[in-house]
Formats: structure tokens, sequence, C-alpha cells
């Protein structure tokens, strides 16, 4: 499976994927999740993963995060091939209740990755507040985790992301545990800080329309083992809204091919 | 339950009642003569409280012991909570420590004396090292236990955004294990100041278990009494106080709870 890109962007990847295989379990437990897959992300550029539930989606984002090593095949970001957690990448999870250390103020979560990178205390402080500002957090960073919803707590997991300063923000279904209204805001939230900053954004969901609404590029991945079976260029531009594009003739085109992917399996 | 009083005001008067009961029980036994006749009426325990009070060997005696268990206690609970996190975040250690563990912890201490004695003499410092041996266990197993329950997410989070081992220690095993090790180090402070006062009885080490000894040779026993109940009510107030500090540090682990 290869993925076309636009000439102009071929020399600006800022993630490539090439032939990527990951399995568990050896002997009659063998069980391929991956195989052979490529992907190919520009700087800048917001691509979304899709694929109905249990293809393998967190396998994949564990593997492009450094967290697992895939058996087969590379992965480069920023030009160097991956053997673990890379300093360009940050992951939003989706489970931001646990991901966020409860005995931490926001303010020190979001500051916490910093310290490891050896930042100073006040340069620490002063970005954590600047970016709990940027996810419309501003004040509030001697709150407690547990002492916010579902929404504003995820709003801390992506403030963390961005003060890390990595070039590409990994999500892995972010949206998937709040109610539809906090989603929407969520989703318009990432989109304003995706234009703001140009930070690339890789996003995993098995929400066809999130997937469309939010991307440059859609991934459609299926099939067992899971590979790329489509990959859809929105062409939204960057003026998106959640009645107008959702109500475009090419989202329905795109989603009705995207069904149909998926169906076929 | 009676309205017009509030709740605590109720609670206060029953726990008061609890103890007044148990008072009387130990007089009505002492004045029928049940009990041999060496064992003090409560009057004669309450004046031997209070006469303590102004005796500086009392004071001086009650203040080594807590100071030895208070120095046992300490040194347990920095060994065990390092060496807790290290073996219960380190899978390796943590496999091939746990039979040296379970023997540890059900080993009884006090029945090394002899042979503690014999190295160390019948010191202050050997009374610190039996109350550190004591009360390492509880610690040693409590953050053991601690270490182990850390979150696949926080884990996840910590591998993502590169936190450097020092750091992953400090901010992250230390005070996710808390709630466990604080379990531990209570504990560990109750088993400090009864093995400090335990070690003086056996070994006759300057402290306030020699003086019960000591007074029980006298047949002080009224003053014995005396002691014995100040060493009860220091190591209920350390651990009143040690509860306090842990529902203040650990707030949210009780919203989170919630």
């Amino acid at each position: 499976m290869t993925i076309q890109d636009s000439p102009a962007a071929a020399t600006t990847h800022v993630m490539q994927v090439r032939g990527m295989s990951m399995s568990y379990g050896t002997g009659a437990a063998f069980n391929p999740i991956l195989q052979d897959l490529d992907l190919d992300v520009v700087a800048g550029e917001f691509v979304s993963i899709v694929g109905p539930s249990g293809v393998g989606k967190t396998t994949l984002l564990r593997c492009l995060s450094g967290l697992l090593t895939p058996q087969a095949g590379t992965i480069t970001v920023s030009g160097d091939e991956v053997h673990g957690p890379h300093p360009d990448l940050a992951v939003v999870f989706q489970d931001y209740s646990r991901s966020l250390m409860p005995w931490m103020t926001t303010r020190e979560n979001v500051a916490f990755p910093l310290q490891g990178k050896g930042l100073g205390k006040a340069e620490r402080n002063a970005l954590a507040d600047e970016n709990l500002a940027a996810v419309g957090l501003a004040g509030q960073g001697d709150k407690y985790p547990w002492e916010m919803s579902g929404g504003m707590q995820q709003r801390v997991a992506i403030a963390r992301a961005l003060a890390y300063q990595a070039k590409v923000l990994l999500m892995d279904e972010p949206f998937a545990s709040v109610d539809a209204q906090t989603r929407f805001d969520l989703e318009d939230l990432v989109l304003k800080l995706q234009h703001e900053l140009g930070v690339t954004i890789l996003l995993v969901t098995h929400d066809i329309d999130e997937a469309l609404y939010l991307a440059d590029k859609v991934v459609v991945i299926a099939e067992k083992p899971a590979t790329v079976v489509d990959v859809i260029e929105t062409g939204f531009g960057e003026d998106r809204d959640q009645l107008a594009t959702k109500a475009d003739p090419r989202f329905a085109e795109a989603r009705a091919r995207i069904m149909h992917r998926l169906k076929k399996d | 339950m009676n309205p017009t009083l509030s709740r605590p005001a109720w609670l206060l008067l029953a726990r008061l009642g609890a103890v007044a009961l148990i008072l009387a029980l130990w007089q009505t036994v002492v004045s029928a003569g049940l009990l041999p006749s060496m064992v003090p009426g409560i009057a004669d325990v309450a004046s031997a409280i209070v006469t303590s009070l102004s005796n500086p060997l009392f004071w001086g005696a009650l203040g080594r012991t807590l100071l030895a268990a208070l120095a046992g206690w300490m040194i347990a609970t920095v060994v065990g909570v390092v060496l807790g996190l290290l073996i219960g975040s380190i899978r390796f250690l943590d496999r091939s420590t746990s039979i040296l563990i379970d023997f540890g912890r059900s080993f009884p201490v006090l029945a090394l004396m002899p042979v503690v004695i014999m190295l160390l003499g019948s010191t202050t410092t050997m009374e610190i090292v039996v109350v550190a041996l004591s009360a390492l266990w509880p610690v040693l197993v409590q953050t053991i236990y601690g270490a182990r329950r850390q979150e696949a997410a926080v884990a996840d989070t910590v591998a993502v955004f590169r936190i450097p081992a020092g750091l992953r220690f400090r901010r992250v095993l230390l005070p996710g294990a808390m709630p466990f090790i604080a379990t531990g180090v209570r504990i560990s402070s109750a088993i400090s100041i009864l093995v400090a006062v335990g070690v003086e009885v056996i070994s006759q080490a300057p402290g306030i278990g020699r003086q019960i000894t000591l007074m029980q040779q006298n047949q002080q026993w009224d003053v014995a009494f005396a002691y014995l109940f100040f060493t009860g009510l220091v190591g209920w107030g350390i651990a009143v106080g040690l509860q306090k500090i842990e529902d203040k540090l650990l707030t949210w682990k009780r919203q989170m709870n919630d």
C-alpha cells in the first residue's frame, strides 16, 4: 500500500513509516496486528487515521510513539529512525484521567515534562501558564485535575503536549470519553491550535465524521492484519464549521467512500 | 441519639463513656480483691501519674526512649521507602527478593536480641538497630505494594515525555505509592515505640522500659503503671498526628476515591 503525496511537500516529511509490521504471540497464539504499513506525514499537516474498533489502532499509535518496537519496518521522525520515544513527539492519551498525575496541580502536570528537559522553574511555569491559557484554562493552574470536568482534564493533557514543544502531536481517540458538545468544543480547539501554532497532528479515531472534519488527510486502515486501504485528501481548507463543513457535499462523498472501504472487509 | 447534642459531641461523650467503663471495671476488680494485691487502684495510679509529671528522671528516661524509637523509625522509613520503590518498580528485583522479604517480615527480631547485645552491648545504638530492623518491614512491604500498582497510563506518559529516572522516582513513583507508604509508616511508628520499650525491659538499656522494670522491682507498682500509661499516651499521640499529616498530604487520593 502506498500513499501519494503532493510533489511540493515530498521534502518536508516530519514522519515516515515504511513497511511496518507488528504481531503478538508466537506459534499457535500468533496474532498479526499490523502488516506492511506505510504512512507519510508532512509538517503542519493534520492527519487522521480511521479504522474500526479492534483493528489495531492503539498498537499502531504505540508503535508510532516509540512505546512499542515494531517487528519489521522503519519509523523516522524528523529524519531520525525511531527506537523509543522521540523528543519531537508528544502524545495525548485517551485515558486523560489516568495520564494526568492526581498529586500534581494542572500547572505542575503541564510543566513536569519540561523539568525532564532541564528547563528552569520560572521558565517551566511560564510555559505551563501560557499553554494552559492557549487551551482556555487561563488562571486554573492551581487546580488539581480531579477538581475539573473530563473535557477540562483533556484540555490540560493537550496543554502538556503543546508545552513540550513537540513537532508532532499524536492523539489516541482523545475525545472518545467526553460528551458530544464537549467533543465538538475540543475538536474546534484542536483545529484552532493547529492553525495558530503550525503543529503537526496525527489523530487516531474510530469516528469517521471526526476524522474527516479535522483532517487534511484521512488514512483508512482495515483488514486483519491491519494495513492502509485508502488515503483521502479532504481539501476543506482552514475555515471549518461543525455544521457547514459536515453539510459540504465533499464531506458526504468522502464519508461514503470511507464507509464503503470499511464495509468491504 | 440525643437530639440536643451535635454528632461530634455525642461521639466524644460515647468515647469518654467507654474509657470510664473500663476504669470502673478495673477499680471494681481491684477493690473486690480478685487480682493480686500488687495491682494498684485507679487513685494510686492517678497520683503516680501526677507525681511523675514533676520527676526529671522520668522525663529523661521517656526522652531517651522516644529518641531511640524516633531514630530507628526514621532509619526504617528512609531505607524501607528507597528499597521498596526500587524493588516494586523493577520486576526482576521484585521477583528475586520476594522470598527474602516474606521471611524477613515474619522473623521475630526480638529473638535476635542476645546476638545484637553481644555485638553492640546494652546501648542506645543497639536499641536503635533493633527498632530499625523491626520497623523496616511494614514500610518496605507497603512501599513495594504501592510501587507495583503504578497505572499503565502513568507509565506510558512518563515514557513518552522521556522523564529521567531520578525525576520519575521522586515525582511519580514516590507520590503514587504514598497512600501505601503512609500506612506502612504509621504501623512502623507504633512498632518503634513498642520495640524500644521492649528492648529496654529485656536488655536494661537506659530508658522508660528500664524505669518500668526498676519500679516493679521496687514494688512501686503504681509508678510502673503510670509509666506504662505515658508510653501508651505517646504512641497514641503519634498515631493521631501521623493520621492528620496523612490526611493533608493525600487529599488527592481521598478526592479520587469519592
